[in-house]
């Protein structure tokens, strides 16, 4: 935290001014709280305030750009990656408050609403008018569209119906330059201009402070049926992942867990399953039975001509979840036996995951830290869970080995170091893995054309 | 002497197995109506986690914000990584009276002490249902005795329609309520209320309170009771009340009696029996959402928790468009009737007194032939 010197007080005096004494705290124990994530990083911000107009945030980051104080914007704090965990202090911007859905026009089929927005609250609305918008977070009953947008949050759907990134249609943003743009359009088409839009989805918030999101809504799927098949050998449960999704069948769901996963759940909780290693969990979705059951005809054809040890199918709601159960208990068994964790979320081509997995296991092995490793097969997307002792300094070290040598693998099997949480602090080191210097080079002119003082959720990805 | 905060095994377990998922978010009526990441459980616990690791020194403040919080155990219900935030909130309020930071409930301690009810109250209204001897003991609990007398009137008055033989006694404050606010229950209290329990020579203690209900049931001081202790939805359940409304009702589970004590059913087993119409909140049984009354949050942060009531009971309206909400706890109801906007046209009362006025035709009703 900085000297509580005269500039310091300036700052506050001018924070009020702008939010509002009630918006606006610098007391240690409510920054506390803002200087985490759910990874492990660790930054105390100097204070936070809670903006309820995109005027308010204009003028906070003007005010701070004048001034040089860094400023990070905040949703619900679910990121994964120390992405909105201040580590270079200054002013924390909580977008909470500005929570209103401001338009949703089915006919051109669009929402727009400010940035404080939880995706579960904008879905519970679009539904009542057989609308959604399909990406679907672990995290949604809190996080905020704003930061689904800055981290492009994908979700279980992600192979049939994509991330945030292809839903939005338009921006508000607050440039670090304490200017406000409109970028995007309201037309489900759009050349006109470059796409800035897409600069700033999975920006982190390192380009500016997003306060609106026009987002394309889709009509919600009326049927879902269920499938989950194990699996003796990692090799068949890979095959059957690759076949169906070059099958001409886009599945909406296709999920796998790894042994270790399936194994933890098996011993912690009541959920009966059968020793192997991997189980697939899949879903076929559509307007009509007819079309659902004809895709899960093609998917569970796959799934048999793979020597699975088991599949189970359900098409009511109750059997379906009875089917969901043991993937929606995996983050928390997980959680729940050990004491710390990192959850990664490498992606790969969807034929490499097989050797993902083994590979992770290996590292997992050699190093004597448990991985445990569950994900989106459908979009090659997966998430090594990786259980230690943060207390252990030990185990600390070997877990950051571990995760050093998953995102080796990961770069080496044409993959990339983030699918769906973002770099922020926990994977900057390894930007240079993926990215090569032009590259590298180009991104940090962008960022500083945009935000020249660099006071943006500064020292984040490798950018400064 | 003041003592330091102490972090045992299973203390930090529960501190490093909080994972920061922030999903307690959805779910804290503190936090749904602050925004502010320190009225929620995972706020609370990485404030304990600096304080374990020595980061955080304790100070009033910190000490204050673990007062910003209803217990009322919904981060608990939903929590992924199965940490009970509230318990610990709960047992460091106690550590921190304990290592010199008294808290504004010490006054209160004193005045249950004193006056034997949290208000300071003197006179006690006489129900005039006292007896030397009977089956069924009624015990009603601070705040129905001294805030919601119309109501506690209403619930008497059904047990004598329904020829329920009952007595009251002298009661005194079950105290339980010190235990979840820093301070502990007072045994002498507790003996009081044994004893003239037992004096009425009952075989049943029915409480119109879910907290007491719980304090009887659950709290070591009480163990020596030896009567069966049941909360009114639960004796009242299988009675046939013989009257019906056609209004559209809806009914809000006080956390006390469902997440704490686990007692859905019996009330919504009660409900149908008398009103067809009766439709659900969204966020319902193991989800619903807190009144803002519980866990000392009312008495520390009145305004606030009025606010809290405000949010839930606009919710429930939104939800079901009824035109009775019904609930049994004085707490509730009180808070309830406290924060509803003269432009609300709903209708709020505690369950057994719903069904006293649906008896004497003080609300639209069509009765039974009987």
């Amino acid at each position: 935290m900085r000297n509580r010197n005269e500039e310091f007080f300036k700052m506050i005096k001018k924070l009020i001014e702008i939010v509002g004494q009630d918006n606006f705290t610098d007391q240690l124990e409510e920054l506390v709280p803002y200087s985490y994530d759910a990874s492990m990083n660790v930054y105390r911000p100097d204070a936070a305030v809670w903006p309820e107009s995109t005027e308010q945030v204009l003028a906070i980051v003007k005010f701070a750009n004048e001034n040089k104080i860094p400023v990070t914007p905040r949703g619900a704090g679910t990121s994964l990656s120390g992405g909105v965990v201040p580590i270079k202090g200054g002013v924390i911007i909580d977008l909470s408050k500005m929570n209103k859905i401001l338009e949703v026009s089915i006919e051109n089929r669009y929402a727009r609403v400010q940035a404080g927005v939880v995706c579960d609250d904008l879905n519970r609305e679009l539904a009542r008018h057989g609308f959604t918008f399909p990406p679907d977070p672990a995290s949604s009953s809190v996080a905020t569209i704003g930061g689904n947008v800055a981290t492009n949050a994908g979700g279980i759907k992600g192979a049939k119906y994509g991330t945030t990134r292809d839903y939005v249609l338009g921006l508000q943003v607050v440039l670090p330059t304490g200017e406000l743009m409109r970028t995007g359009s309201y037309t489900m088409k759009c050349v006109s201009g470059y796409d800035l839009a897409k600069l700033f989805i999975g920006a982190e918030g390192t380009l500016g402070v997003i306060t609106e999101v026009t987002l394309k809504i889709n009509p919600l799927p009326r049927h879902a049926m269920t499938a989950v098949a194990t699996y003796a050998r990692l090799e068949d449960a890979g095959k059957a992942i690759f076949q169906t999704m070059t099958s001409g069948v886009i599945p909406s769901v296709m999920e796998i867990m790894d042994k270790v996963t399936l194994q933890s759940i098996r011993e912690n909780t009541d959920i009966a399953l059968p020793d192997a290693e991997a189980m697939i969990l899949t879903e076929t979705d559509g307007f009509t039975w007819e079309e659902v059951e004809a895709q899960m005809e093609v998917v569970l054809g796959i799934l048999k001509n793979n020597h699975p040890v088991e599949i189970k199918t359900a098409r009511d709601e109750k059997d379906r979840l009875n089917l969901w159960k043991a993937r929606k208990s995996a983050y928390a068994t997980l959680a729940r036996v050990s004491h710390s964790f990192v959850l990664d979320d490498v992606t790969v081509p969807i034929s490499r995951i097989p050797e993902l997995l083994v590979g992770i296991q290996g590292i997992s092995q050699n190093y004597g830290i448990v991985v445990a490793t569950f994900g989106h097969a459908g979009d090659g997307n997966l998430h090594p869970q990786i259980l230690y002792n943060e207390y252990d300094p030990d185990q600390v070290e070997r877990t950051h080995k571990v995760e050093k040598e998953i995102f080796h693998l990961a770069i080496s099997l044409n993959g990339t170091l983030s699918g769906e949480h973002g770099i922020g602090i926990s994977k900057a080191n390894y930007m240079a893995l993926e990215h090569n210097p032009v590259e590298m080079d180009l991104m940090r002119r962008i960022k500083k054309t945009l935000d020249p003082n660099n006071i943006m959720n500064p020292g984040k990805r490798a950018l400064d | 002497m003041a003592t330091q905060l102490q972090f045992d095994a299973k203390r930090r377990k529960a501190i490093t197995q909080c994972s920061r998922c922030s999903f307690c978010r959805a779910v804290c009526p503190i936090f749904d109506l602050t925004k502010r990441p320190i009225a929620n459980a995972s706020g609370k616990m990485i404030l304990l986690k600096e304080l374990m690791e020595g980061k955080l020194p304790l100070t009033e403040s910190v000490a204050q914000a673990f007062l910003r919080c209803t217990t009322c155990m919904n981060c608990t219900t939903n929590c992924p990584s199965g940490v009970d935030p509230q318990e610990m909130v709960k047992s460091m309020r106690k550590d921190m009276v304990g290592a010199g930071f008294n808290n504004l409930f010490k006054a209160m301690g004193e005045t249950i002490e004193k006056y034997g009810n949290i208000y300071g109250e003197t006179e006690r209204h006489d129900w005039g249902r006292k007896k030397e001897k009977a089956p069924y003991t009624l015990f009603l609990g601070c705040v129905g005795t001294y805030r919601e007398e119309e109501s506690v009137q209403e619930t008497l008055r059904l047990l004598d329609i329904l020829k329920v033989d009952y007595t009251m006694v002298d009661e005194v404050c079950c105290s339980g309520v010190l235990e979840d606010v820093g301070y502990s229950i007072k045994e002498d209290l507790a003996r009081r209320n044994i004893i003239e329990i037992q004096k009425t020579g009952a075989k049943t203690l029915i409480t119109t309170c879910p907290y007491c209900y719980r304090v009887f049931k659950e709290h070591p001081s009480y163990k020596d009771l030896g009567l069966e202790v049941k909360h009114i939805t639960q004796f009242l359940k299988d009675f046939d009340f013989k009257v019906k409304t056609d209004k559209k009702v809806t009914y809000h589970d006080p956390c006390d009696l469902g997440r704490h004590a686990g007692i859905y059913d019996e009330p919504r087993e009660i409900i149908r029996k008398i009103a067809p119409n009766f439709v659900e909140p969204r966020r319902t049984r193991e989800n619903a959402m807190c009144c803002g009354a519980g866990g000392g949050f009312r008495g520390a942060f009145a305004k606030e928790s009025v606010r809290v009531a405000r949010n839930r009971l606009s919710q429930i309206i939104e939800d079901t468009g009824a035109e009775i909400l019904l609930t049994e706890c004085p707490s509730c109801l009180h808070n309830f009737k406290n924060a509803k906007r003269q432009k609300q046209k709903i209708e709020i009362y505690n369950l057994t007194e719903f069904l006293a006025k649906l008896h004497q035709g003080k609300v639209s009703s069509t009765k039974e032939a009987a």
